[in-house]
């Protein structure tokens, strides 16, 4: 029995449990109202804490693997001390980058190692499943990057295994819900400063071939597993979900239909993965939501904003925020001290989290805050204090890792078509 | 199959930087180029003295206050750097940022500060006020007000980890530089022997001063920018000595070929400090390495010191150069 084996890893102390049950029941109740948990304090880091280092590995030590790697050395309480991947290249990078980590080339052996408590799954998207389903059944807690999977059903079997693993935290990499400062926008839009949402856009612009090489051939097919169009979920599956999930939070609803195109203009190197995309998302309230995504053309990098009657709100450079008012909107007081910065001809009210408490220190709040961590560093953090006094479900749990993963795959599936796929509102149910 | 190039190029550390590949297919040189090119933008985030998130930026900030555990790569290179600091004898030194700002060479042209200014600079500089503990992986700071900069040796060591992941890509033939000011050879061009690097003369526009063949090997050139300030009719230059917290009149030009793009980026830039009339400069040779530096003596003439490495002759052919702009030193 493994599962038994492994318990200890998931237990909950007394305190733990209660905690978790009022804040289940809190849950419950809240129903279609989402709560946002204050945002962790930065503060909070240097507290002496009362638990021992949760013993993690990552699987997967690709570009991805390696910034887990990386931010996971800076979040406390967290003890890194396995790393997997099947490429015996990543494991050299491994030894340089995390030399107190062991090295294995077979993830059941990180599995079956019983001191290892939680494992951090950033594999091609299409390997999620068989490695999530066995973690949670060695009783480690996951975090599984997003796409949590390339397909409905594997998306479907992680997350009712998610929810059967109770007592184990189940978190997708869908970063940005746990960010301070895209929480702290959340709040702002929903107070209603943008008028009536009414349109939103998104993109994403890198000039790039999205290939990697290995003189290994076979291994460069491995590598290579974003342009293979069986089980790629393309660019709006690996690059456009993060924004696009920001968009179903702070709209607070799922599309119900999206229109897709996909071309390939740069990269004619024979792939079928098309290199430039656009979406238009339908929303149940009416709203449409378009998004492009390209590899020819770095112009711009990556944003989305949101246009209302009464402001536009943009969020650009992993959270950083500003506010495009319109002149008959009402005035809201504070942006007359707020920072404003000139976007050509326009002028946009920087929405800052600390903005109070830069004013304080005495920082110009131009300059990137060096207190502010990434938002991957949150997400991390948050998984931590999870672990700590949970688990709660996280901001970023296997439903809303679910539902995201959906959106994505019906939307590659109509860019793929070059067609409009209806999605139905029970696709987003795990059962 | 014929031979085909590719080239990438990306802005990073205030430079450009820029890779040329060769090989038989450029869909597979381009992935390589573009990891390398990834690579760097990566240790710029982690290294930059100036970006608020980068672990160095961290590092600074509380140092001070306790020993601050950081990353084995950037522990790695902190302890490059004290090995270079100790070889040179404090001629290279990372902590140097506070004199720098102290003569205002930092964004300016520099003017003669006080005396008092002068000393409390001198207090926070030296790599031996920097406490490295290898067992803790911690770097900790024996001083309130210490600063570490990595910019006179962060740029080589972007070009070594960048051709690392080149070589172990399949890449046989490539050249990779950061601003022309240091540069990696991996292999040769087809039909050719070895890159040839020409190192422009300090006075003389027409001709290079060397050419540099090189194969698997690094090289790096610095050399003493124009900006400077005059002060009794001696004119001062960017460069300061770390050991004596005043600016010198040492090499006004020095180039280091060696595997290392990290130590030759770093040892050029020590050049620059080293006495031309003391012998200082003879320190580094040997050790597979080669060396050339100009000083320019009173009556304006050009004293080279060089070891290994020969002074340009007309019959190579100048189609096959590569002129580097030399970085300014700081």
């Amino acid at each position: 029995m493994k599962h038994d084996e492994h318990a200890h890893a998931a237990d909950l102390s007394r305190r733990n449990f209660l905690k978790r049950s009022s804040m289940a029941s809190l849950f419950g109740l809240s129903g279609a109202v989402e709560i946002i948990p204050p945002a962790p304090r930065r503060e909070a880091a240097a507290r002496p804490t009362a638990q021992a280092p949760v013993n993690c590995a990552i699987i997967g030590f690709g570009a991805r693997g390696r910034e887990l790697a990386a931010t996971l050395g800076r979040v406390p309480d967290a003890n890194l001390m396995a790393v997997c991947d099947t490429y015996d290249i990543m494991l050299r990078r491994a030894q340089r980058q995390t030399p107190d980590a062991s090295r294995h080339a077979d993830y059941r052996e990180v599995l079956d190692n019983a001191d290892v408590q939680a494992v951090f799954i950033a594999t091609p998207t299409h390997l999620h499943r068989e490695i999530a389903m066995a973690a949670l059944d060695a009783g480690k807690h996951v975090f599984c990057e997003a796409p949590m999977a390339s397909n409905i059903e594997d998306a479907r079997a992680m997350a009712q295994a998610a929810r059967a693993a109770e007592n184990q935290i189940f978190q997708v990499g869908q970063v940005y819900r746990s960010n301070p400062q895209h929480r702290s926008v959340f709040q702002f839009m929903r107070s209603g400063a943008i008028g009536k949402p009414s349109m939103g856009r998104g993109q994403w612009h890198s000039k790039q071939s999205w290939r990697r090489t290995s003189p290994n051939r076979d291994r460069e097919q491995a590598l290579n597993w974003r342009l293979d169009a069986n089980v790629s979920t393309g660019l709006i599956g690996e690059v456009g979900l993060s924004q696009l999930d920001v968009a179903f939070w702070v709209l607070a609803e799922l599309p119900r239909a999206v229109s897709g195109f996909g071309q390939i203009m740069a990269w004619d190197d024979g792939r079928t993965v098309p290199d430039t995309i656009q979406a238009v998302f339908e929303f149940p309230s009416g709203l449409h939501m378009m998004y492009d995504a390209t590899l020819a053309s770095s112009f711009d990098d990556a944003y989305e904003i949101y246009f209302g009657t009464d402001s536009a709100i943009i969020f650009r450079d992993k959270g950083k925020a500003w506010m495009f008012k319109e002149v008959d909107s009402p005035l809201l007081g504070w942006e007359v001290y707020a920072r404003k910065d000139r976007f050509y001809k326009e002028t946009g009210i920087a929405l800052l989290a600390n903005a109070t408490k830069l004013d304080a220190q005495n920082q110009d709040p131009t300059e990137d805050d060096p207190s502010i961590e990434s938002p991957l560093w949150y997400a991390l953090q948050e998984f931590m204090e999870n672990h700590a006094f949970g688990p709660f479900p996280p901001s970023s749990d296997y439903q809303k890792g679910f539902e995201a993963a959906v959106v994505a795959i019906k939307a590659n599936e109509a860019i793929t078509q070059n067609t409009r796929v209806e999605i139905d509102p029970s696709l987003f149910s795990i059962d | 199959m014929a031979m085909q190039t590719v080239r990438l190029a990306l802005e990073a550390m205030a430079t450009r930087f820029e890779v040329v590949l060769y090989g038989e297919h450029p869909t597979r040189l381009r992935a390589a180029g573009e990891e390398a090119l990834r690579e760097i933008r990566q240790l710029e985030a982690d290294l930059s003295f100036y970006r608020a998130a980068s672990d160095l930026r961290r590092l600074n900030a509380s140092a001070a206050h306790g020993p601050v555990r950081v990353s084995p790569r950037l522990f790695d290179l902190l302890q490059d750097a004290t090995r270079i600091w100790k070889s040179t004898g404090g001629a290279f030194d990372v902590t140097v940022a506070p004199l720098m700002r102290c003569w205002g060479f930092v964004g300016g042209t520099g003017h003669w500060p006080a005396q008092e200014a002068i000393e409390r600079a001198r207090s926070v500089t030296g790599m031996h006020l920097v406490a490295l503990d290898a067992e803790a992986r911690t770097v900790r700071f024996r001083r309130n007000g210490v600063q570490l900069d990595l910019g006179a040796i962060g740029k080589g060591y972007a070009l070594e980890e960048a051709s690392h992941i080149l070589r172990a890509s399949g890449v046989e033939r490539a050249l990779l530089h950061g601003g022309t000011s240091t540069i990696v050879a991996i292999g040769a061009p087809p039909g050719e022997e070895s890159w040839k690097i020409a190192i422009a003369h300090p006075s003389d526009s027409t001709t290079p001063l060397a050419v540099v063949p090189l194969r698997d090997e690094a090289l790096s050139v610095s050399a003493v920018s124009g900006k400077g300030f005059v002060r009794d009719g001696k004119t001062y230059g960017h460069v300061l000595d770390p050991r004596t917290g005043h600016p010198v009149r040492g090499a006004i030009l020095a180039a280091v070929a060696h595997r290392s793009a990290t130590i030759c980026d770093a040892l050029s830039t020590a050049f620059l400090v080293l006495e031309c009339e003391s012998g200082e400069l003879n320190m580094a040779s040997g050790d597979s390495m080669r060396t050339l530096a100009a000083c320019r003596c009173e009556d304006g003439t050009l004293e080279i010191h060089r070891s290994g490495i020969d002074l340009y002759f007309p019959e190579v052919t100048s189609s096959t150069l590569l002129t580097p702009h030399h970085h300014e030193a700081r």
